[in-house]
């Protein structure tokens, strides 16, 4: 193989990450490269914080921020300094199919990235609904949660996308000219939850209120400076290597099981809901 | 006095710990002060200038041994040997240590350089004061200190002198390691030279005695292989290709097929 196809190096291909399904390190990188031509355009431009899990994900993984020792140059970064850590933190934003292999060479198996993108970083041009449910609740609790929001959203003239955050709940995600502050996207999903508390008996528009059981929280705060959410097709530390899958509305109903999105089925599925989200920018009013 | 030639930057500690005379321990970072600078060359293959490796192969049938299958043997009679774990080789290596006691303080000229190994260069580890104050003493006394220190599985005697404003810490070798003469049959039995012939020797040697200036010698053979190397060069250097890992070779047909869907975008 003279001619390279890829600037990455891929290392201990052997090393199994998912130890309960099989799943080895060559397979995380391989499904990466199948579900680059969908993935990366909704990465473009975002800074991304990275959860790593050398040793599988039976062994304590670690959250990284910046960049690695050993990063190649190419691979693209964006300095910003960081009041929690008190200097500045380089990330990695991922332009590219080769820093996407990169990423997953490096174990990266979950990535999450900022509501916005380094071009505008402090207004964001998604707007998240993070529906996160309390047991007993479960799955279809938060269906029902993320339908009646659906409606709420679309009375207006809004239109909302919609993915598995491949672990318990729902990201309901609306694309958004980015003119408005954090502060004012957190509003309008504080205001929105608010409402919903008021019909629903299951919703807790609340943080005092989430932890308590039998409740979906809407959780607004995830709309802050320096938040991320799980990007759309990564991976998830999770024993069945789940995927945060992006649906079509038609596919959100009672009885579905979001762990039939995993590294094994992702890839074969043809369709790609999210493919237009960010030419559909949209105004908040 | 030698004319100082500029050396190298020292590298990262290779070992951190503290200097314990008596009571005072002065914390130290340990440097590696000599380097090998010659050049390497790599076996190729002659037909296609690609890079060759070693592999284990049995003696008995010639054929090749995965690592899993090797253990290591002590050779104690021609061909009889016995064999080892690496946990049992493990159990019985020297736990390292953090501190070197210096025991005793000798004249720096008084020891025998044949006993001395391998230089390292000892920096103060936020110690400023007491380095400063243990090399100023040693410098001002010609002494050096000696001490025992335990690193990568090996324990050595090291000796503890100052050099250039620094503390230096070189490797002592053990008696077994050096020959003795004695034992070499040619010097059994040297006789003492005539006083006329010593009396002319001397002459010449101080005629020809001077300072000692390391930078009067140079390494002829690297720089002609260094001038040999530049040549090449300029022509057509062989490119060593890598190997694609078996596994490897799978995602390269997926990012062959990934490649096309992005390029059609």
């Amino acid at each position: 193989m003279s001619q390279a196809l890829t600037k990455v190096e891929f290392t201990n291909l052997d090393k199994v990450l998912y130890a309960k399904v099989g799943i080895k390190k060559t397979q995380v990188i391989e499904y990466y490269i199948r579900i680059a031509p969908k993935m990366l355009h909704l990465l473009a431009g975002r800074p991304l914080s990275l959860t790593r899990y050398p040793d599988g994900v039976d062994k304590q993984g670690f959250y990284e921020k910046d960049i690695p020792r050993g990063t190649p140059s190419w691979v693209e970064t964006f300095k910003r300094y960081s009041e929690t850590a008190q200097r500045d933190i380089n990330y990695v934003v991922c332009n590219d199919l080769d820093t996407l292999l990169w990423l997953a060479n490096l174990a990266a198996l979950e990535m999450h990235m900022t509501l916005s993108t380094t071009d505008s970083f402090m207004k964001p041009n998604l707007v998240l609904v993070d529906l996160d449910p309390k047991p007993p609740l479960g799955y279809d609790d938060v269906v029902e949660v993320a339908l009646l929001l659906k409606e709420r959203l679309e009375t207006p003239g809004l239109r909302p996308y919609v993915k598995t955050s491949g672990k318990k709940g729902l990201h309901i995600v609306i694309p958004i000219v980015p003119v408005y502050t954090f502060q004012q996207t957190r509003e309008f999903v504080h205001q929105l939850g608010k409402r919903l508390a008021m019909e629903s008996d299951i919703v807790a528009a609340d943080f005092s209120r989430s932890r308590k059981a039998g409740k979906v929280f809407i959780d607004y705060l995830q709309n802050s400076h320096g938040r991320t959410m799980v990007c759309p097709y990564s991976l998830r530390a999770t024993p069945s290597a789940t995927v945060s899958m992006p649906l079509e509305w038609k596919q959100i109903t009672k009885g579905f099981n979001p762990e039939e999105f995993n590294i094994a089925t992702v890839p074969a599925i043809d369709s790609d809901p999210w493919k237009d989200l960010l030419q559909n920018s949209q105004k908040l009013e | 006095m030698a004319k100082d030639e500029k050396g190298r930057a020292p590298r990262r500690p290779i070992w951190t710990g503290s200097i314990a005379i008596g009571l005072v321990n002065v914390p130290v970072k340990l440097h590696a002060m000599v380097f090998d600078k010659g050049i390497h060359f790599r076996f190729l293959h002659k037909d296609d200038g690609q890079p060759l490796r070693y592999e284990k192969v049995c003696t008995k049938d010639n054929k090749v041994v995965p690592w899993e299958s090797v253990v290591k043997g002590y050779e104690t009679t021609k061909d009889r040997f016995v064999v080892f774990e690496k946990a049992e080789l493990d159990a019985a290596k020297p736990e390292s240590n953090q501190t070197i006691r210096l025991q005793r303080f000798v004249d720096y000229l008084s020891i025998d350089p044949i006993y001395l190994d391998r230089p390292y260069l000892l920096a103060p580890n936020k110690s400023d004061d007491a380095y400063s104050l243990l090399s100023t003493t040693l410098k001002k006394l010609g002494k050096a200190g000696i001490g025992r220190v335990t690193m990568r599985d090996k324990e050595y005697p090291v000796l503890i002198y100052p050099y250039k404003n620094a503390l230096v810490l070189t490797t002592l070798r053990y008696p077994h390691e050096i020959a003795d003469p004695s034992q070499l049959e040619e010097l059994k039995d040297i006789k003492e030279p005539s006083s006329e012939e010593l009396a002319l020797a001397k002459k010449i040697v101080s005629d020809l005695s001077g300072e000692f200036d390391i930078t009067d010698y140079r390494d002829t053979y690297q720089e002609k292989l260094t001038a040999l190397i530049e040549k090449k060069l300029k022509g057509e250097p062989i490119v060593a290709e890598k190997p694609v890992q078996a596994e490897a070779k799978e995602l390269m047909v997926a990012l062959q097929e990934t490649l096309k869907q992005l390029k059609k975008k």
